[in-house]
């Protein structure tokens, strides 16, 4: 398993938001290059950037800044937000992205992540946000009737392998995350996921890692990285035991 | 030794090459993306890179004739490193897109990975079979971050540098003197992807 550190980039800057919400955000640098490179610093082997402005406008907004990132740094990034047609994936994956998440696309428009399937394979993941155990898509300011569970199914009968999982409602809020529901989540894919939400202590981690779940293959953390509750390398250490 | 070696990142309009530009930069090297025979000639070490599929990409590596270049350079000792599918044009064949010929400066064809999913992307841990300038200094094994469909299967097992497993044993690192080649991204793999190509500066200066 690996730790994913999130850098959530809005207005060029690298931000968290509570619970998804746009009105309750703090920023962590100004300039999201810097919030990356000392996460790699800290031993990162991958990061989990989201570009927030794109999520809202339904398009990437900061591939510049993606860009600079993955020019810069010696790991691999995956990128999610915006990103609602083919031209967009592309240009994602031009700017050095090595995955995409799809989120919105993947649920309401299937011809789209067919084709994003066929051509991209591996290096397209799908990211069902959960938010009081349902779907949310544009930007986590719509909800669908569809259950995570169910969505994945869903999912994983159109071809898709890899998801992001993230309960949007323990997002930024540091309180740990619900390992019944990860265990649900685990059985539910037939592929592989990362784990995101709620993520708030170094003994979080290792009860993610305790679950050993097989499919589980990392965990996306942000606040408690930004606020030092324990650093990239420790929560490596405790994923690799 | 000379302060910072010229590596000749070879440019021959495929994939975006400014993480492997910026990682030799970082390890001390002089690098440039170029494909001038009369550049390439001046460098000091050679870096072949490659993403996407290698018939297309012999297509043009021939029509820039570096395939030629290559061998001249290689004929007179200069170490010249194969990065990811760059490492598979190093080999005599491919089975891929329905088969096409590679460079030839290693023996041995590449083909499919026998695993359930493929293109393999992740990070996964590299074995090697013996200590060398390359892995000097690195763990064993050694974790790289790789993204490929095809492998080398080298003739010579003298060629094997380290293995790595997906759906089985592959071939990740070849080394045959000045020729080497990596089947991961050593610019994205962190603190060890950039300490081999140090050692391959290193080698070269």
């Amino acid at each position: 398993m690996i730790l994913l550190p999130a850098v959530d980039i809005r207005d060029g800057k690298a931000v968290r938001l509570r619970q998804g919400r746009f009105d309750e955000e703090t920023v962590y640098a100004d300039d999201p290059l810097e919030a990356a490179r000392s996460f790699v610093e800290a031993g990162a082997r991958f990061l989990h950037v989201v570009d927030l402005d794109g999520a809202r406008e339904g398009e990437p907004v900061n591939l510049h800044h993606v860009e600079r990132i993955t020019h810069e740094l010696e790991v691999p990034v995956e990128l999610g937000g915006g990103l609602r047609s083919i031209a967009s994936i592309r240009r994602a994956l031009k700017a050095g992205a090595d995955r995409v998440v799809l989120g919105t696309a993947a649920f309401t428009d299937p011809d789209l992540l067919d084709e994003a399937l066929a051509a991209f394979t591996a290096r397209v993941l799908v990211g069902v946000d959960v938010r009081d155990g349902r779907v949310s898509v544009s930007g986590w300011t719509r909800e669908t009737q569809t259950r995570g569970e169910d969505a994945i199914r869903l999912m994983q009968g159109r071809g898709v392998t890899r998801f992001v999982y993230t309960n949007v409602d323990r997002d930024g809020m540091l309180e740990g995350p619900d390992l019944d529901e990860i265990r649900r989540v685990g059985e539910a894919v037939r592929g592989r996921f990362l784990y995101s939400g709620g993520i708030g202590s170094l003994a979080d981690v290792q009860a993610l890692r305790d679950l050993r779940l097989v499919n589980l293959a990392g965990v996306i953390s942000g606040k408690a990285l930004y606020e030092h509750r324990f650093e990239v390398a420790e929560a490596q250490r405790v994923l690799d035991g | 030794m000379s302060a910072r070696p010229g590596i000749a990142i070879l440019d021959y309009g495929m994939g975006n090459l400014r993480s492997v530009y910026k990682a030799l930069e970082h390890v001390g090297a002089k690098p440039e993306l170029t494909a001038d025979h009369a550049r390439v000639r001046e460098a000091d070490a050679i870096v072949l890179p490659g993403v996407g599929a290698m018939p297309k990409a012999m297509e043009r590596v021939r029509a820039l004739a570096l395939d030629e270049l290559l061998r001249e350079r290689v004929a007179s000792g200069v170490p010249v490193i194969g990065l990811c599918m760059g490492m598979q044009l190093l080999f005599e064949s491919t089975s891929e897109l329905g088969g096409a010929e590679g460079i030839g400066l290693l023996r041995g064809p590449v083909e499919q990975l026998d695993a359930p999913k493929i293109p393999q992307i992740g990070w996964n841990e590299v074995a090697w079979r013996r200590s060398s300038v390359l892995n000097e200094g690195l763990p064993d094994p050694c974790a790289f971050y790789h993204a490929n469909s095809f492998a080398p299967r080298p003739n010579d097992p003298g060629d094997v540098l380290g293995t790595a497993d997906y759906g089985g044993e592959f071939v990740s690192v070849v080394e045959r003197p000045p020729v080497y080649g990596l089947q991961s991204h050593p610019e994205k793999s962190g603190p060890d992807g950039l300490r081999l190509l140090r050692n391959f500066v290193d080698a070269a200066a």
